[in-house]
C-alpha cells in the first residue's frame, strides 16, 4: 500500500507486490474482460456491464470519501448530468458513443470546478449535505427547465450499440479508472490526499493546498462518474431525471465501498461483485435484498470498520507477521 | 518591496492582535528576528502563547498587524503558502496524520513542497531527520500507535521535513526528563546552523535557558518584557508573574487559605491497617507488549503514593490498570476490600476511583461547568452543587470561567478543570496522571498547592508525576518504576536520600 521504499523490507525476487507483475496481471484481466462478451451468455453480459459501472461508481466514491476524506452523496448528480449530455449530445449533434461519453466526462470536470468553490468551504458532514443539496438541485433544474423533456425524459433517437459493444465501453472505462486509481493512490499525491484527509489543518501548515488537492480528486471522480452516467444512458436508451438523478446512483456506491473497504485499494471491486451478486440471487425479492444489504451495512461498520478487504489484510498481516515478531 | 530586502529581518511582526469575541488573545505584539537567530517566548499559561504561534504560521488571522517574513507581507497568505516560503510549526498538542506511517507524514511535507523530488534523496533527507529526532525505529509505524511524547517528536520532525528558514516550537520539551530534555537541546542546538531562525514557545527553563539568545515575556497577551535571555530570566517581574517559587529562589508564598471544610484532621496514613488500594502481582501492557511486570503495591487511606519514573518505564499504564481501562494479564487489584481485577471501568469509577488522565481529555463541547456536573450526574442537585462550590475554591479561577467552552481555556486552566473533575465525584482514591505536563512553573506550584490542600484534607491520591522534586515533596511515600517494575520504594525521605533517584534525574538508570 506505502507509496514510499522502506530499506528494511526484503526485495522478493517475484512478487504480487512488483509492479511489472501488478501491470502484467491487470492487461491480462483487462484482455480476458474485453474477450468475454464473445463467450458469455447474453444475460451475464448484462450484469457484468452493470458490475462494470458499479465498480467505477465505486472507485469513484472510494477517491473522494476513502483516500480524500470527501464523503459525497453527489455521486447522482454527476451520473444524471452524464446522462443528459451523453444523450443530449448522441440525438442533436449526431455525436458518437465515444465522443459523447468523453464530452459527459468534460462536463462532469466543468461542474465539479465550478461546485469546488462553494462545496469546499464545507467539512465534514456539511459537506456530505451540500453534495446532496446539488443531486437535487440538477434534477430540480432538470424537470422544470422546457429543454430536457421534463419529468417524461428523453428518449435516445438514433439504433443503440449492441450490449456486447456497450460492456467492451463499460471495459475501456473502468481500465481508465483503474489507471487512474493506480496512479492517484500509489503515487506522491496520495500522500498529499491522505494527509489532507487526515487533518487538513496540520496539512496546510507543511505547505499543501488543501484545495487544489481535494479538487484534483473531486474532478477525477467526477469525470468518472458522469461517463458512467452516459453510459447508462445509453444502455437505457431513455433517461428520466428522477432515475438519473436518483437518490440509489449517490447510495449505491457508498455501500459497496463500505462493504468492500473504505480506502483500501480493492474496496471498489470486492465490494462491487458482492453487492451486484446480492442483488442478482435476491432479484425476485427485492424487499429482502435491501434489507440484507443494510443488515451487511451495520454488521461490518460496527465489526469491521474497514470493510472485507481490511479483513482479509488483517488475517494476511496476522500469518505474515508471525514470523517476523518472533525476532527481538 | 523596496531596497529594505538586504537589512530587513527575517521576520517582523508589528502591532499583531488577535480578538475571540471579546476576549484579547494577542495585543500590539511586536517580534522581529534576524536570520540565524533563536528568539524563546515564554509567559504564564492562557498568555497568548500559542496563539502567537497561530498567527505566525498563519493557522490564526489576526484582528491587527501586520506580518512581513523576508522583506514580504504575509498577512494575508494562508498557512500553506507560508509554509512553502518557510515557515515551518509545531503543534502543542500533537496533531499527526494519524492514519499514515511516521515516515509518510515527514513525506507530506517533501512532497508538496517539492513533487519531483528523487526518491533517494527524499528517503535520505527523512531518514536523517528521523535519525535526529530519535524517531528512526518507528518510521514505518502508524502515527496512531506512537505515544504522546513520541508524536510530539512526530511534530519537529514532520516540521523539519519543510527545510523551514523559520521554525515554530510549540512546547516541545514538555514532559521530557532530563536526559531527553538534554536531547531535545543538542538537537535544537544542530538546527541552529547560522540560516535558521527559531523561535521557542517552553516552560522547560533549560531549554530556554540554553537554546535562546534572547527572550520575550507574553502576559495577558501583551509583551511584557524582551531583552537577553539571562537578564529577562533574573528580573524580578518575570519570576513574579511566570517562574514562581521553585525557580525564582523566594520564599514560599503566604499560606494559602484552606476553607473550613476540614472538620477533622488528616488521618495518619499509618493509624488504619486495611489499605484501600492493593495490587498484587500485576502484570499488563499493550497487545504483545508487556509494560508492566508483577508489581506490587498498596496505597493506605488518606494517603499520597508518589509514583516516580523515565518516560516509557510504564507509570502512565499502571495508572490505566488501576483505573481498569486496561486489562491485566496477571495479578489482581483490590480496592476497599473488593477484588476490582475483572470490572470494567465505569463500575470501578463508581467505586471511587477517580482518574485524572494525562492529556486532559475535557470534553470540547460542553462549558467549564457542565464538564465539572458531568462527573456528578448522579448525585442530588444539592449536593452537586456543594461539591461544584468546593471546587470553584480551591480553584477561583473556574468559577470565572464557568460558561466558557471547555476547550477555550489555557493549558493549565484546563488541567485545573481536569483536577477538578475528578474531585467532582466525591473519590475515595485520587489518580493524578502527569498534571504539570506542559504547565508554566507558576502554574504548577498553584496545582500543587490545591494538591496539597486536598492532602490535608485526607484526600487518597496516587501521583503520577515527571518532575521528581514536586512529587516528593507531596507525597508520603514514593515508587520509582524502571521498565514495568518497581526498583525503589519507601517513605519519601528515604527515596530522596537513595542513590537511585539521582539515575531519575540524570537518565542513566541502568
Amino acid at each position: 500500500m506505502t507509496v514510499l521504499t522502506s530499506q528494511n523490507t526484503p526485495q522478493r525476487a517475484i512478487s504480487i507486490r512488483s509492479p511489472t507483475i501488478r501491470i502484467v496481471i491487470a492487461c491480462t484481466a483487462f484482455a480476458v474482460l474485453l474477450a468475454a462478451p464473445i463467450v458469455l451468455p447474453a444475460y451475464f453480459v448484462e450484469i457484468g456491464f452493470k458490475l462494470l459501472i458499479y465498480i467505477v461508481l465505486a472507485e469513484a466514491w472510494n477517491l473522494l470519501a476513502g483516500y480524500g476524506g470527501l464523503v459525497s452523496l453527489g455521486t447522482s448528480s454527476f451520473f444524471g448530468l452524464g446522462a443528459y449530455v451523453t444523450v443530449g449530445l448522441i440525438n442533436h449533434a449526431g455525436a458518437g458513443p465515444l465522443q459523447a461519453l468523453a464530452a459527459s466526462a468534460l462536463a462532469g470536470i466543468a461542474v465539479a470546478i465550478v461546485m469546488s468553490r462553494g462545496l469546499f468551504r464545507l467539512r465534514g458532514l456539511y459537506f456530505t449535505v451540500g453534495t446532496l443539496a446539488l443531486a437535487e438541485a440538477l434534477r430540480l433544474f432538470v424537470i422544470n427547465v422546457p429543454w430536457f423533456g421534463g419529468a417524461t425524459g428523453l428518449f435516445v433517437t438514433v439504433d443503440l450499440p449492441e450490449i456486447a459493444a456497450l460492456f467492451r465501453y463499460a471495459t475501456l472505462l473502468l481500465a481508465l479508472a483503474a489507471l487512474v486509481m493506480a496512479l492517484a493512490t500509489g503515487s506522491r499525491f496520495s500522500v498529499l490526499l491522505r494527509a489532507v484527509r487526515d487533518d487538513e489543518d496540520a496539512a496546510g501548515q507543511v505547505g499543501v493546498r488543501a484545495f487544489r488537492i481535494k479538487l484534483a480528486a473531486f474532478i477525477v471522480a467526477s469525470a468518472l462518474i458522469a461517463s458512467a452516467g452516459g453510459l447508462q444512458a445509453i444502455k437505457l436508451g431513455a433517461i428520466e431525471p428522477y432515475g438519473s438523478f436518483g437518490l440509489q446512483w449517490s447510495v449505491d456506491p457508498l455501500a459497496i465501498v463500505i462493504i468492500g473497504g473504505l480506502g483500501m485499494r480493492f474496496g471498489a471491486i470486492v465490494g462491487a461483485v458482492l453487492f451486484v451478486a446480492i442483488g442478482e440471487l435476491l432479484a425476485d425479492y427485492p424487499e429482502l435484498h435491501v434489507a440484507i444489504t443494510g443488515v451487511t451495512l451495520i454488521l461490518l461498520i460496527r465489526f469491521a470498520p474497514r470493510g472485507i478487504c481490511g479483513l482479509a489484510e488483517a488475517a494476511l498481516r496476522r500469518r505474515g507477521a508471525a514470523p517476523r515478531e518472533a525476532r527481538p | 518591496m523596496t531596497a529594505a530586502a538586504y537589512s530587513a529581518p527575517l521576520l517582523d511582526a508589528a502591532g499583531l492582535g488577535k480578538r475571540y469575541g471579546g476576549v484579547v488573545a494577542n495585543d500590539g505584539i511586536d517580534i522581529r528576528l534576524d536570520k540565524g537567530r533563536v528568539l524563546g517566548v515564554i509567559g504564564p499559561n492562557g498568555a497568548g502563547k500559542s496563539t502567537l504561534i497561530g498567527l505566525l504560521g498563519g493557522a490564526i488571522a489576526p484582528s491587527a498587524g501586520r506580518i512581513h517574513f523576508e522583506g514580504d507581507d504575509i498577512t494575508a497568505l494562508p498557512a500553506s503558502e507560508r509554509a512553502r516560503r518557510g515557515i515551518g510549526r509545531t503543534y502543542q498538542i500533537p496533531r499527526p496524520f494519524l492514519d499514515m506511517t511516521v515516515a509518510e507524514n515527514l513525506a507530506v511535507g517533501q512532497f508538496s513542497l517539492s513533487p519531483f523530488i528523487s526518491a533517494a534523496t527524499a528517503t535520505a533527507e527523512r531518514r536523517d531527520i528521523l535519525d535526529r529526532c530519535g524517531l528512526a525505529d518507528a518510521a514505518d509505524v502508524k502515527a496512531r500507535d506512537l505515544p504522546l511524547l513520541r508524536r510530539k517528536r512526530l511534530e519537529v520532525a514532520r516540521a523539519l521535513a519543510l527545510k523551514p528558514k523559520l521554525l515554530l516550537l510549540d512546547e516541545v520539551g514538555a514532559g521530557l526528563i532530563d536526559s531527553e530534555v538534554s536531547e531535545l537541546i543538542a538537537l535544537i542546538r544542530s538546527l541552529m546552523d547560522g540560516e535558521r531562525s527559531i523561535i521557542i514557545i517552553e516552560h522547560v527553563i533549560r531549554i530556554v535557558k540554553e537554546c535562546c539568545e534572547g527572550l520575550v515575556v507574553i502576559n495577558f497577551g501583551k509583551v511584557l518584557t524582551k531583552g537577553p535571555t539571562a537578564e529577562v530570566l533574573a528580573s524580578d517581574e518575570v519570576s513574579a508573574v511566570y517562574l514562581g517559587t521553585s525557580h525564582g529562589g523566594t520564599a514560599k508564598a503566604s499560606p494559602i487559605a484552606v476553607p473550613s471544610t476540614t472538620d477533622d484532621p488528616a488521618p495518619s496514613p499509618s493509624a488504619t491497617t486495611a489499605p484501600v488500594l492493593a495490587l498484587e502481582g500485576v502484570s499488563a501492557g499493550y497487545g504483545q507488549a508487556r509494560v508492566i511486570h508483577d508489581l506490587s503495591l498498596s496505597v493506605m487511606p488518606g494517603q499520597v503514593v508518589g509514583i516516580l519514573g523515565t518516560n516509557g518505564a510504564g507509570k502512565t499504564t499502571l495508572a490505566h490498570v488501576i483505573s481498569r481501562s486496561l486489562p491485566v494479564t496477571a495479578g489482581s487489584i483490590r480496592f476497599a476490600g473488593n477484588d476490582i481485577t475483572n470490572e470494567p471501568a465505569h463500575s470501578v469509577a463508581a467505586r471511587g476511583i477517580a482518574h485524572c488522565m494525562e492529556g486532559r481529555r475535557i470534553f470540547a463541547s460542553l462549558s467549564v461547568e457542565e464538564n465539572l456536573e458531568v462527573a456528578a450526574r448522579h448525585v442530588r442537585a444539592a449536593e452537586r452543587k456543594l461539591r461544584l462550590e468546593r471546587v470553584y475554591a480551591l480553584f477561583p479561577i473556574l468559577a470565572e470561567r464557568r460558561n466558557s467552552g471547555g476547550t477555550s481555556m489555557s493549558g493549565g486552566q484546563q488541567q485545573a478543570l481536569a483536577i477538578g473533575r475528578a474531585l467532582m465525584a466525591k473519590p475515595r482514591l485520587v489518580i493524578f496522571d502527569e498534571i504539570s505536563l506542559g504547565l508554566a512553573p507558576v502554574m504548577m506550584d498553584r496545582l500543587y498547592e490545591a494538591l496539597a490542600e486536598l492532602k490535608r484534607e485526607g484526600l487518597t491520591m496516587l501521583v503520577v508525576e515527571q518532575d521528581v522534586e514536586r512529587a516528593l515533596d507531596l507525597a508520603d511515600t514514593a515508587h520509582i518504576i524502571n521498565k514495568g517494575r518497581i526498583t525503589l520504594s519507601g517513605p519519601t525521605s528515604v527515596v530522596r536520600a537513595d542513590e537511585r533517584l539521582r539515575h531519575l534525574y540524570f537518565g542513566t538508570e541502568e
